[in-house]
């Protein structure tokens, strides 16, 4: 480093004594507006400083209420998935719901078909089981009564002559009304004659009739017809025949007689069953 | 799982082949038949019954005695009984009722409605 040499002021070097006051004025205005000036300049950063907080909280607090649109947005996005949700749930319950009472009435219907087939055994059974005359007619008026809830009937056989239907059983019903009809008059005669099941569906059959049967069925045996069932009322409660009344009506056709036959048959034998030869030697 | 004991007492073979066969569909019965009441009463003194049906019209013993005397057997007391009546018996059912039965069902029977008296009185589904 290089010292420098100041040379002491002469007089001459001395500037005037106003212009001294001058510069000295100068150079305090001069401080003074630099200080003025600092001072401006610390106050505007502080305003600016003062602005960039404000800013800058705003700013904090757009973003936090940005996020929570967001949150909210996300929120509706998630209510709207679980109503999507809720909807196909609903939709499933009513098919299921749909599909478990289309299956409740399926087994309502099996349930019926089932005591509908368990009624034709029994009756069937009744039937072969009994061993009489006797007792096949008893069975027989116990299934008219009991299955097919008739109050008044007659089972008839036809006379060795075929000219008269002769009634065996009765119920409900004075025996002498109906003890011997024509075999080829009136409804009971015609369902003899042509062999064919008579009801009529639209009837109200708890209005007993003797004259007009409610249903008049034909006794078969070895496709001949030699007798039949007719039925002239019905309990009070019973005012329709139904599907399976249409089922029991060609049961006992096509068996009541068969069973009193054999019965017959059985009896007359000694109640004695057959040796075995008569199951071998089969000529028939 | 429980299992569950009927007496059916009615003396006609018939009518008790069909509530036997109904009452098959019911799960866990077992069915005991008696031909009459007094068969009855000989079933009900050696074997405890959760239900009894019993038919009203029956020669030896019928159905009105057979439930008055249920009624005072300290084991069978309290037992659900079912009668089976004609629909024109108004009166002999509600001697039953009133001599302590507590439901009945009426000739001719409908499987459906003997399974649901019988799961109504057992108290199950």
């Amino acid at each position: 480093m290089t010292d420098i040499k100041v040379r002491p002021a002469t007089p001459s070097d001395r500037p005037p004594e106003d212009l001294k006051k001058e510069r000295d004025a100068f150079i305090q205005q001069f401080f003074r507006k630099g200080a003025q000036f600092t001072e401006e300049l610390l106050k505007e950063n502080e305003r600016l400083r003062d602005r960039i907080n404000d800013l800058e909280r705003e700013n904090g607090k757009l973003r936090a209420h940005l996020a929570s649109d967001e949150a909210i947005r996300e929120l509706i996005r998630k209510i709207e998935d679980l109503e999507r949700e809720k909807q196909d749930l609903v939709s499933r319950s009513a098919r299921a719901e749909a599909v478990k009472a289309n299956f409740s009435q399926m087994y309502e219907e099996v349930e019926g078909e089932l005591a509908n087939f368990a009624n034709l055994y029994v009756a069937t059974a009744q039937l072969h089981s009994a061993r009489s005359v006797r007792n096949v007619l008893r069975a027989l008026k116990e299934l008219l009564a009991q299955l097919l809830g008739a109050a008044a009937f007659a089972v008839y056989f036809v006379s060795d002559d075929g000219e008269e239907l002769v009634a065996i059983a009765s119920e409900g019903v004075d025996v002498a009304d109906v003890a011997r009809i024509p075999a080829r008059r009136g409804p009971i005669g015609r369902a003899f004659t042509s062999g064919e099941l008579a009801y009529d569906q639209a009837r109200d059959v708890s209005q007993a009739s003797l004259e007009d049967p409610v249903a008049v069925i034909p006794l078969h045996v070895d496709g001949h017809v030699h007798g039949v069932i007719a039925i002239y009322g019905t309990l009070p409660q019973k005012t329709e025949f139904v599907t399976i009344d249409r089922e029991l009506f060609k049961l006992l056709g096509a068996q009541a007689a068969p069973a009193l036959v054999n019965a017959r048959i059985f009896t007359d034998t000694g109640r004695k069953v057959p040796g075995i030869h008569a199951f071998v030697d089969l000529e028939d | 799982m429980a299992e569950y004991s009927c007496l059916i007492v009615e003396d006609s073979p018939m009518m008790r082949q069909l509530l036997v066969f109904a009452l098959a569909r019911v799960k866990n019965l077992r069915v005991t038949e008696a031909d009459d009441g007094v068969d009855g009463l000989r079933k009900l003194a050696s074997t405890k019954y959760d239900v009894i049906i019993t038919d009203i019209n029956m020669p030896i013993m019928d159905g009105l005695k057979l439930v008055k005397r249920v009624r005072t057997d300290p084991v069978h007391k309290d037992t659900p009984i079912i009668i089976i009546t004609t629909e024109g018996s108004q009166e002999d059912r509600q001697r039953a009722l009133t001599l302590g039965a507590n439901a009945y069902i009426t000739k001719p029977i409908q499987a459906p409605q003997v399974i649901a008296k019988v799961k109504e009185l057992l108290k199950i589904d």
